[in-house]
C-alpha cells in the first residue's frame, strides 16, 4: 500500500502543512502493517521511526517488571506516537502493541530531523505538533492521576 | 405560593421500574400523577416521604410528559434510601427548575458532547432532544468516559446512537476489564479521533468536576471559544428558586441561573470546578 497525499490530508497532525511539505513527508515514509498482539516496539527500545496510526487500534503502556505490562491507554486513528525517535537519546518511554490489525505511517526520524533543520517552517510545524501531543499526554496523565486520587 | 400553587409541594409519582445501571447507579422510571413537562438540562427535586429530597436532572426525553426517568447515584443517606425502593413505591417530584440546554441555539451546528460517569444522565435527555430535532443539526458526537466497563451506564444507548444518522458515540474507560475492546484512557483522549468544524460547532460538558475541568481546557486548546462551551453545573441545589443560597457560585444561583451555563459566563467565577 502506497501513502498518498489524501491520506495525509485526513490527519490532523498535518493540518496546515503545504502540499510540498506533505510530499516531503511521503518521500521519507512507508506504511507498515501489524497483526493483533504484535508489538510495534518495547519500552527502552532504540527508535528510528516516528509513527502515525492510519487504521486500527493500538495499546500504549509501560512495563514495571519483566512480563508485567501496564496498559495506560489506547492510541486512536490519526494520533502520532513514538516521538522519542526524534529526540536524543532516541529511546522509547513506553511499549506499543496492536489491539486490532493496524496500519501505521512510519516516518524515518533521521530524515525528518534533517528536514526540520533545513526548512524552518516545516520544523516549527512539526515540533509544535509533537510538543502538543506530549502536552496532551501529560495533561491526560494528570487527569488520570487526579481521578485515581479521588477514588 | 405562585399562581395559587404551592411551589414547594411535590407531585406524587409512582415508581414503575428500577434499572440497575452500574453497582452504584440506578435509573428510576416514574409515572407522575399529573402531566410533568421539563426542558432538557433542567433539574427536579426528587423526594422520598419522611426522608428528604435531592436534586437530579431527568435522563428521559423532554418530549415525554407522562413518564419520567431519573438516574440516581448512591452517594448519601437519601440516595441510599432511594436505591432500596421497589416498583410500586411512591416518590415526590418538584420542579422543573433552572435553565437547561438552549437546543434551538444548536440548530445548524455540529454538537460535541463530553460526558463522564453519572454526567451521562442529563446528556441522555439532551441526546433524546437532539434526536428529535436532528434534521436541524449538522452532526452530534458523544464522547463518554467511565472508570471501568462496569461503571459505564446506559450500555444499549451507544449502539443505538451509532445507528442514527448524524450521530456518533465513543466510549472509553480508565481501566479495562476482560472483553473490553473499546478505548482505554481518560475521556479527553477520545477527542483525538473526532474532527469538528470549530467555526460551526458547540460543545457540551457534563460529569465530575475533574473531568469538566480537563475537558473544558482541552476543548479550548482545540479552538472552541468560551461562549461555544456549555457546562452543566451539578451543584448542591436545594430550594430550586434562588432563595436558600446552597448552590451559590460567585454571583450565580446554579438552581435559578443554571444549571447550564456557558464557560464564558463562568470562567471568572472562583472555584467553579470544586
Amino acid at each position: 500500500m502506497k501513502l498518498t497525499l489524501n491520506d495525509l490530508k485526513e490527519i490532523r497532525f498535518f493540518d496546515d502543512y503545504s502540499e510540498k511539505q506533505l510530499k516531503t513527508i511521503i518521500s521519507m515514509s512507508s506504511i507498515k502493517e501489524f497483526k493483533v498482539k504484535e508489538i510495534l516496539f518495547e519500552q527502552y527500545d532504540e527508535l528510528s521511526e516516528m509513527y502515525i496510526l492510519l487504521h486500527g487500534s493500538l495499546s500504549l503502556g509501560i512495563s514495571l517488571a519483566q512480563e508485567k505490562r501496564i496498559h495506560l491507554g489506547t492510541i486512536e486513528e490519526g494520533q502520532m506516537f513514538s516521538w522519542s525517535a526524534v529526540f536524543e537519546p532516541f529511546i522509547s518511554t513506553a511499549w506499543v502493541m496492536a489491539i486490532t490489525p493496524a496500519k501505521v505511517i512510519a516516518i524515518d526520524a533521521k530524515k525528518l530531523n534533517k528536514e526540520i533543520e533545513r526548512d524552518c517552517d516545516f520544523g516549527l510545524k512539526t515540533m509544535s505538533r509533537i510538543a502538543q501531543t506530549i502536552s496532551h499526554r501529560l495533561s491526560d496523565t494528570r487527569f488520570q492521576l487526579m481521578n485515581q486520587m479521588m477514588l | 405560593m405562585l399562581n395559587g400553587k404551592n411551589i414547594y409541594k411535590p407531585i406524587k409519582a409512582r415508581l414503575t421500574e428500577v434499572i440497575d445501571e452500574s453497582p452504584l447507579i440506578k435509573t428510576f422510571v416514574l409515572i407522575p400523577e399529573e402531566e410533568f413537562r421539563f426542558g432538557t438540562g433542567q433539574f427536579i427535586e426528587l423526594s422520598v416521604d419522611g426522608i428528604g429530597e435531592a436534586p437530579f436532572t431527568p435522563s428521559s426525553s423532554p418530549q415525554v410528559s407522562d413518564k419520567l426517568e431519573v438516574t440516581v447515584m448512591k452517594t448519601g443517606y437519601v440516595t441510599e434510601i432511594m436505591h432500596n425502593l421497589k416498583p410500586g413505591a411512591f416518590m415526590g417530584i418538584r420542579g422543573p427548575y433552572g435553565r437547561g440546554y438552549p437546543v434551538e441555539k444548536f440548530f445548524g451546528k455540529e454538537v460535541l458532547i463530553l460526558g463522564g460517569g453519572c454526567g451521562l444522565a442529563p446528556i441522555r435527555s439532551l441526546l433524546y432532544a437532539l434526536e428529535y430535532v436532528k434534521d436541524n443539526l449538522e452532526k452530534v458526537i458523544l464522547c463518554y468516559g467511565s472508570k471501568t466497563p462496569s461503571d459505564c451506564i446506559y450500555k444499549p444507548l451507544f449502539s443505538r446512537l451509532n445507528s442514527i444518522d448524524k450521530f456518533e458515540a465513543y466510549r472509553t474507560v480508565d481501566k479495562a476489564e476482560e472483553g473490553w475492546d473499546e478505548s482505554v484512557g481518560v475521556v479527553t483522549t477520545l477527542l483525538n479521533k473526532v474532527r469538528m468544524n470549530l467555526k460551526n460547532s458547540v460543545a457540551v460538558v457534563c460529569g465530575p468536576p475533574i473531568m469538566m475541568k480537563f475537558g473544558t481546557i482541552r476543548l479550548i486548546e482545540m479552538g472552541y471559544k468560551d461562549e461555544q462551551i456549555y457546562l452543566s453545573m451539578e451543584k448542591n441545589m436545594s430550594c430550586g428558586l434562588g432563595k436558600c443560597g446552597h448552590c451559590m457560585m460567585g454571583e450565580f444561583f446554579v438552581c435559578k441561573d443554571g444549571p447550564v451555563f456557558t464557560y464564558a459566563e463562568l470562567k471568572n467565577t472562583p472555584d467553579i470546578w470544586k
